[in-house]
């Protein structure tokens, strides 16, 4: 804009507040002193002191109005705006957020008026957590918190909604004044957050393409480079912010930082408007944001957005004048602070003297908020609402330099660091109308005000960090980087040097071909620039549990407020005292995200017990989410206990989880009462279950769980016996149709027949029928390949088909030409019922090799990837057993090999001779050499030494054949006929 | 004058422009600047209608604003200007604008390559003169920098990476001390620099690694990294802004159909995303895709369409021009080609119709005719 003019410095005039900036600069009108002299009143409210500013306008509004015939409109409207608002008997103080022209505008307001009420725009629910202030360090976020809802659809569950606040705000040095000065109310008035999600349209729409206008701009944080962490802090919270200053659509924005030759938002306020409006009297900064409010509202096309802020308008006036009706308080002593945007709002509640009705607020719905603080951190804020990385920082040392120069006393929180103390002083009357704006749009800056020793102080920061992180700078690069700012600035039409010329400067002197380390030089021009600045939420602001888990891990000695990463070693031997911590850390690791309480050594499984462990702690850095996990209880035991029952009583719970709950509740809470709980709810589950899905996974559990009890108990739980019968009768019931429907696969089937020959003792034990399994099998009718060879193994299980037979009939198979390219369906059907079926190993083996030998390798090769894929996938049941049989059945040298025959392919021996049965050995020899005792014990018997050994029913039949007297008794005593 | 030339200079195409932008030049100028830097930003990037000028300035360079900025002031500075960036992405022609503004002689250029010696960058003798007359400074011939330096102008060193590290060296003495000594000679031995004098020399960062700068000469350079352009809109104002100036210069009217200029810039992306994604070289095209690969496929097709075709720009030429433009190594890059073709732009074809299928005809033809 400046730029054709030539004149390097003093041209920025007419772009103090940027909305000139697409006027033409040789038509800019001489400065209207005549007309600012005149009275600042009438001034105002006939417009006539902005005939100027009206033709800068004209261009801007040209563009992105909806014609020419609304330009009257727009133009009278900003006057009109700006009038009504400094007119106002209650004070309208507009602010802007991270803005520390507002900051430094509201402290000297604050002090000189010293206002009795203070009303704010934030949710006024969320008053009582200002307290909680004191003790945290800036930024922090107010957090309102709900996951029990109801009145809003399930799935926007759980709500959550940040206020952060800043230390170079204007709401902070509000707060900070009306909690440190007796007798000051603070007020908030806007919405509740239950209103901001009330009033959220229903159904789901894509979110606006800018946050503009409302100040929700529920935009997740994205987390970028190395910032990553700090920009996730606030997770996926809706954002809320007093006094979001920014075009209500892109075309405006894009046309103002086009014009205005900045990169982005952030640099086109700073330029624009804040270093102007940095020292300039309080009723110049009023009429400025108001105008600036007014012109954002007013070249919003159509009404995108601003019905919510209208009703939010009347809300907060309705709010404030039930306020003064109630405590009868003198408006003059009042100050309503809201952004400059609410401030030229046109609402026919606006103001106090309206004679419109009250705004209909409605009344909240069922839904539970809980309150508390959450750290919060300038890159947060800037990915939550959408600023360019880096301006919060850079917002907050303008602020910490405004101060230092301005000799304005900031106002603190007590407790807080650097709070000083506060002197009394006398009420300032409401400022009088006057119309400072002419003038100050019209008065060009004082030119040349380099600020030679901040300049001079970042070239050589920048240069020493430069250095440190890899960079070959010199003194030299510091004197180009000085050099090169000055002459951008002055190319840019600036009066200094921003920290975003300092920046590129910087890059242009020092970032050469490569980064050498893991920063460039534009990140570290942010750190030196202010950094990354993180708040913290103090100790006697966390919920009963954070102060709990702190409390309990103290033994551990460490620091756990730290950001960084600390290591715990607890060595539970010696230090028996660390076994409760070691207790709290494992469930914190179950309940806080992964990397916040990381396991390096030691394991908490069902019959381990660690003797030393050692842990990666980043609670520091993750307070946000032991804060959250704050919300659902008062201890973490609780917190855990909740989550369980929640687990298994949710409706898509299932056993497998259920028992998996258990197994939990076991671990960590160790309480009977919760487990028997648990337990029941798992027996209740399986015998619902219409499916097997879940059927390994209950398995692996229940097997883990039975494992336990019996180590460590005298007898089973009664919900342990019950699950394992009910388990048997479910499973029994369910098999036939489980082999025969096509979905459930044949895992599954095998897990089912795991759990039915696993648990049978147990189960037959309590009193199960194994006529039940046996008849289960029988009404089995597989088609499947797979689930036929699985039938097979169950019936060998049984005793209903003997081993020879299967060899049989998967020889058969692989005799069959026409079955052959199925045969491998039938190995897996094998495979899995390792599982089931552990005896069969050995069969299992011997069918495999089978299958290698004689399958055709158009048939085996597809297949083995398979083979390959399912024992890998289930390596720990299936992988042992079988490398254990196949090395019993191989030969373990290569030499062997060559003479080696499968032992299935030697030809049966014919049936030695009786005396080949009696196996020998130490026992026969001995008796053998030694016939006398055993002759003796014969004849006792009755047993008849001459009758030639083999002959006859073998030994206990012939001796019952002989002498059927006891077995006749026996039987008589049973009841039974003898026939 | 312009007509004489094949390709006239910055400074003599728009001449007329930097005369009028000279006269109405009041801003302070450093050195012997022709113009002040602010009207030097004006001239490479155009002027809007907030400059407030009785007459237009078309842009000249597309692309980020604060490049151009940190290259005037580094040309204000004591420090020499390294353009540094893939190929084709306007380094030569923002070093050829900056000069030519700044000090109206974009032509002191030397070019660097694997044969350029000191003699180039400093001084050498014509040796004739020197057996009749004896060295002087008669006979001797200075190199474009040195020229630059005794005019107080800017020097231009082209792709100052593919010089040999002992010759890029010699350049270091010349930015710091700012003269050039001639031990030849008894008297009048140095040549010192005139106000105004600096270096614009320009790399391609896909050379580096052949011969890397010393660290002494980086940092008497300030680098300005000059990004390949992925804004579709700002690509598509390049193409066309090249083009036009192409086309005149061959005297040849011809539309561009805007949807045929769509099709390129879609293309183009879609390589540059499928080179993105590649993870090795055989994977990705030779061709490092940028702006100037466009402008160039676009002329090819142009000039085609006006010498053998009809004189109407058509997709089937268009896509034979990209084939042929893009398919350097065989059987490499024919076959990303392919997949390209058949993968991208057949689907796109069949969804979007338009001119996608005769764009698809043209380079399965051109395909097929190449393997």
């Amino acid at each position: 804009m400046s730029d054709a003019t030539g004149t390097p410095t003093g041209t920025a005039t007419n772009s103090a507040t940027g909305i000139a900036a697409s006027g033409p600069p040789r038509a800019r009108p001489p400065a209207p002193t005549d007309a600012a002299a005149g009275s600042a009143g009438e001034t105002v409210a006939g417009g006539g002191a902005f005939g100027p500013l009206r033709g800068q306008l004209l261009a801007a509004a040209e563009v992105f109005a909806d014609g020419p015939s609304a330009l009257p409109g727009i133009l009278s409207g900003l006057v009109d705006d700006v009038d009504r608002a400094l007119r106002e008997r209650l004070e309208i103080f507009p602010v802007c957020h991270h803005s520390p022209a507002s900051a430094l505008a509201m402290a000297a307001r604050l002090r000189d008026k010293q206002p009795k009420v203070v009303y704010l725009e934030l949710c006024e629910d969320l008053r009582p957590l200002l307290e909680e202030l004191r003790n945290c360090r800036l930024p922090v976020a107010l957090q309102a918190f709900a996951s029990e809802i109801d009145g809003f659809p399930p799935s926007w569950a759980p709500l959550s909604v940040v206020a952060p606040i800043t230390e170079a705000s204007a709401e902070y040095q509000c707060i900070a004044y009306a909690l440190e000065t007796p007798g000051v109310e603070l007020v908030l008035v806007d919405r509740s957050t239950d209103h901001v999600f009330q009033w959220e349209p229903r159904e789901p729409e894509p979110a606006e393409g800018h946050p503009g206008g409302e100040d929700e701009a529920g935009k997740e944080a994205a987390p970028h480079g190395e910032a990553g962490d700090e920009a996730a802090l606030h997770g996926d919270a809706v954002g809320i912010e007093i006094g979001d200053l920014r075009p209500g659509f892109a075309e405006l924005e894009e046309h103002l930082l086009h014009h205005g030759k900045v990169r982005h938002w952030s640099e086109w306020w700073d330029q624009y408007v804040e270093q102007p409006l940095i020292g300039a009297g309080y009723d110049t900064y009023r009429q400025v944001m108001v105008l600036i409010g007014s012109l954002f509202r007013r070249l919003r096309p159509g009404r995108r957005g601003l019905a919510v802020d209208e009703d939010r308008e009347r809300y907060m006036w309705t709010r404030i004048r039930e306020h003064l009706a109630a405590t009868g308080a003198d408006p003059s002593t009042c100050l309503y602070v809201c952004g400059a945007f609410h401030a030229a709002s046109a609402v026919e509640q606006f103001g106090l003297d309206g004679d419109a009705p009250p705004f209909e607020i409605s009344p909240r719905t069922g839904t539970r908020w809980l309150y508390g603080l959450i750290p919060s951190s300038h890159s947060a804020i800037e990915a939550q609402f959408g600023l360019a990385s880096g301006s919060v920082s850079i917002a907050a040392a303008t602020w910490a330099k405004a101060l230092k120069h301005g000799g304005v006393t900031p106002y603190r929180l007590k407790g807080q660091n650097g709070a000083r103390k506060e002197r009394k002083r006398a009420h300032a009357p409401a400022p009088k109308v006057a119309d400072r704006l002419s003038e100050f749009l019209a008065t060009p800056p004082a030119p040349g005000d380099v600020d030679e020793g901040e300049l001079l102080g970042w070239c050589v920061d920048i240069v020493r960090l430069a250095r440190r992180n890899g960079y070959l700078a010199s003194t030299a690069d510091a004197i180009a980087v000085f050099e090169t700012s000055v002459l951008l600035a002055r190319l840019r039409g600036r009066r200094r040097p921003t920290p975003y010329d300092f920046q590129d400067a910087a890059v242009t002197c020092i970032e050469k071909d490569v980064v050498p380390g893991r920063r460039d030089v534009r990140r570290l021009c942010e750190i030196l620039l202010g950094g990354d600045r993180i708040g913290q939420v103090g100790y006697e602001s966390l919920p009963p549990l954070a102060r709990n888990v702190l409390d309990r891990l103290e033994p551990l000695g460490l620091d756990l407020s730290k950001r960084t990463i600390q290591r715990a070693l607890l060595d539970l031997d010696a230090r028996p005292e660390l076994v409760p911590c070691s207790r709290l850390l494992w469930i914190l690791r179950r309940l806080l995200p992964d990397d916040a309480v990381r396991p390096i050594m030691g394991s908490r499984r069902l019959g381990e017990r660690s003797i030393q462990e050692s842990w990666d702690l980043a609670i520091g850095r993750n307070q946000r989410s032991l804060i959250e996990l704050g919300y659902e209880g008062v201890t973490v035991e609780q917190v855990l206990e909740q989550r369980l029952r929640r687990a298994v009583w949710d409706e898509h719970a299932t056993a497998a989880v259920a028992l998996d709950a258990v197994e939990q509740s076991i671990l960590y809470l160790g309480g009977r009462r919760l487990t028997d709980e648990l337990g029941a709810r798992a027996v209740e589950l399986l015998s619902a279950e219409r499916t097997v899905d879940g059927a390994p996974e209950v398995l692996r559990r229940v097997r883990r769980l039975l494992a336990h009890y019996r180590a460590t108990e005298p007898a089973l739980p009664r919900w342990c016996e019950a699950f394992v019968t009910t388990g048997y009768a479910h499973y029994c019931t369910l098999l036939p149709t489980a082999f025969v429907d096509e979905e459930t696969g044949v895992r599954q089937v095998a897990a089912m027949l795991g759990f039915l020959f696993g648990m049978e003792s147990l189960a037959l034990s309590l009193g199960c029928d194994h006529a039940q399994l046996e008849l289960a099998v029988r009404q089995s009718h597989p088609e499947a390949p797979a689930k036929v060879a699985l039938l097979w193994a169950a019936s060998s299980q049984l005793g209903l088909l003997s081993v020879a037979d299967l060899r049989s009939r998967c020889d058969d198979l692989l005799a069959n030409p026409l079955v052959v390219p199925s045969f491998p369906l039938y190995l897996s059907g094998f495979v899995q019922a390792l599982e089931p079926v552990p005896a069969l190993a050995s069969f299992v083996v011997e069918v495999i090799s089978k299958a290698f030998a004689r399958l055709p390798d158009p048939v085996l090769l597809p297949w083995l990837p398979r083979l390959i894929t399912t024992l890998r996938e289930h390596a720990a049941e299936l992988v042992p057993a079988l490398v254990r049989e196949a090395g019993r059945t191989f030969p373990a040298t290569l030499a062997a090999v060559d003479a080696w025959t499968p032992p299935w392919s030697e030809r049966p021996v014919p049936a030695p001779g009786p005396a080949a049965a009696v196996a020998a050995g130490p026992v026969t020899g001995l008796l053998a050499a030694h016939p006398a005792t055993y002759d003796a014990v014969a004849d006792l018997l009755g047993y008849d030494r001459s009758a030639p050994p083999g002959a006859g029913t073998p030994g206990p039949y012939a001796l019952f054949a002989a002498h059927p007297e006891t077995a006749e008794a026996v039987a008589a005593l049973l009841g039974g006929g003898v026939s | 004058m312009t007509d004489d030339m094949l390709r006239a200079p910055a400074e003599v195409k728009y001449a007329e422009e930097l005369d009028w932008l000279e006269s109405i030049d009041d801003g302070p100028k450093p050195f012997s600047w022709r113009l002040s830097p602010r009207m030097v930003r004006l001239f490479v990037l155009g002027s809007e209608r907030s400059d407030g000028l009785d007459r237009e300035i078309p842009p000249k360079w597309f692309g980020d604003r604060s490049f151009v900025e940190r290259s005037i002031v580094t040309l204000a500075s004591d420090r020499g200007l390294l353009l540094i960036g893939d190929p084709g992405t306007g380094k030569s022609w923002l070093a050829e604008l900056l000069s030519a503004a700044i000090c109206r002689n974009s032509t002191l250029v030397v070019q660097g390559t694997a044969g350029t010696t000191e003699d180039h960058i400093k001084y050498s003798w014509n040796v004739s003169m020197v057996i009749a007359k004896g060295q002087s400074r008669e006979s001797m011939i200075p190199s474009p920098i040195m020229t630059a330096m005794e005019q107080g102008v800017i020097g231009r060193f082209e792709e100052l990476t593919r010089s040999t590290s002992d010759v890029q060296d010699a350049l270091i003495s010349i930015l710091s001390e700012k003269y050039v000594s001639i031990p030849e000679l008894d008297q009048d031995n140095i040549v010192f620099a005139k106000p105004g004098f600096s270096v614009i020399a320009t790399a391609n960062s896909r050379d580096r690694g052949v011969n890397d700068l010393s660290s002494a000469l980086k940092r008497r350079f300030n680098f300005v990294r000059i990004p390949v352009v992925t804004s579709k809109r700002s690509e598509a104002e390049i193409v066309r802004f090249r083009t036009t100036e192409l086309m005149r210069r061959h005297s040849i009217e011809l539309e561009v159909p805007p949807t045929l200029l769509d099709i390129l810039l879609q293309s183009f992306a879609d390589l540059r995303a499928a080179a993105a994604s590649a993870t090795s070289d055989d994977e990705k095209l030779e061709s490092a895709l940028s702006t100037a690969e466009q402008i160039g496929v676009l002329e090819d097709a142009i000039l085609h369409s006006r010498f053998f075709g009809d004189s109407t720009l058509r997709a089937e030429t268009l896509a034979s021009s990209l084939v042929g433009s893009l398919a350097r190594r065989s059987p490499e890059d024919l076959a990303i080609l392919n997949k390209f073709w058949h993968g991208v732009v057949e689907p796109r074809s069949k969804d979007e119709g338009g001119s996608w299928p005769e764009f698809l005809e043209g380079g399965r033809q051109a395909l097929s005719t190449l393997s």
